[in-house]
């Protein structure tokens, strides 16, 4: 049987998480794949090593569902122009070829297993329907087809 | 003849609204319970997950709108604006749908609690028809003109809908009382 958890340790988990690993990814849409991807499918519970080994994986757990609801409500509220540049930062993080990356995006739509749980629908759907556009003005962007306006670009580097 | 056929049909009617009379279940203490549940459900539902200021404001948001006309290709644009337009409609749909199942809810139930003040209720009345209303009329003009057509329309529809919400609450305060999971309560349930 487990123990109960205590909320402080939680606390002290999700802030020892924040600096030692999320502190690297500036943007909240890299922090909600990350974090989306620590979670089993098949159970819903998040797994850190490192964070278990110095609280508890329950603690741990309990953590990462905090951070991952957290990066997920700033995603939420991000722009759209907002979300073209974290989606530019991203894509350069992960040092994927772009054809490749723009691929999988399109096909597979890993955003939205990257919401967390019990989030509303309505909301979930318009984040996936942001990342989309995002996802198709940043492409353009890359194919020279988007019409160039100074002050309106996102000012994206080139990544090819 | 006329008469005969005038009674028959005075008759019938009669006995269509006894049985439909007669059909009216009594709510039983469970099925309270869970009516009083329920509607403790979709009350925060509005609340948390579709009436928050921030999510409004972002499905509604000119400055994306600007961005995308003067960032991407045509395209793009109609794909964008295709889905502003679902996901505001799908909004309405919703907090009409829900703001008719507290009605509903209300109209159970108000007649079994004495400690319900009449002005009150007739308030949340009025609020309901003022916010069914504007529903309607938003989800027209969303219809017919797309997601940034009638932003004061957004605003007042969001406004009464916070107002019916808190109106609703303190009338239902009751629902607090033991027997109903506090967890179930909890806001951080129900956020993003």
């Amino acid at each position: 049987m487990s123990l109960p958890i205590n909320r402080t340790d939680v606390e002290l988990a999700a802030d020892d998480l924040r600096r030692r690993t999320l502190s690297h990814m500036p943007a909240p849409l890299e922090r909600m794949i990350y974090l989306g991807s620590t979670r089993d499918y098949n159970t819903g519970l998040y797994y850190h090593d490192g964070l278990a080994s110095r609280f508890s994986d329950e603690v741990a757990c309990e953590a990462l569902a905090l951070c991952h609801r957290e990066s997920y409500r700033q995603v939420l509220d991000s722009s759209v122009e907002d979300l073209v540049r974290q989606l530019d930062r991203y894509i350069k993080s992960t040092q994927a070829a772009v054809c490749d990356f723009i691929a999988a995006w399109k096909s597979l739509q890993p955003y939205r297993v990257a919401v967390p749980a019990a989030t509303d629908p309505l909301a979930a759907e318009f984040l996936c329907a942001n990342v989309r556009v995002a996802l198709a003005i940043w492409e353009a962007h890359q194919d020279g087809r988007s019409p160039q306006r100074l002050g309106a670009s996102p000012q994206l580097s080139p990544v090819r | 003849m006329i008469q005969l056929i005038i009674s028959l049909v005075v008759g019938l009617a009669l006995a269509v609204s006894l049985y439909f009379f007669a059909r009216r279940v009594k709510p039983s203490a469970e099925g309270s319970a869970q009516q009083l549940r329920e509607a403790r459900q979709t009350l925060d539902s509005l609340q948390f997950g579709l009436l928050p200021n921030d999510l409004v404001q972002r499905i509604f948001a000119r400055e994306d709108l600007e961005y995308v006309l003067s960032a991407a290709p045509p395209d793009v644009q109609s794909i964008f604006l295709k889905d502003r337009k679902n996901i505001a409609l799908a909004w309405v749909r919703r907090v009409r749908s829900a703001v008719l199942d507290l009605m509903r809810f209300h109209r159970g139930h108000a007649r079994l609690h004495a400690q319900l003040s009449f002005s009150t209720e007739s308030r949340l009345a009025l609020n309901f028809a003022r916010l069914l209303t504007a529903c309607r009329l938003l989800q027209i003009a969303l219809y017919l003109r797309g997601p940034y057509a009638a932003p004061g329309m957004v605003r007042t529809a969001a406004a009464a809908a916070g107002r019916v919400c808190l109106i609703s609450e303190n009338s239902l305060a009751f629902l607090n009382v033991k027997g109903i999971d506090p967890a179930e309560n909890d806001p951080a349930r129900h956020r993003a």
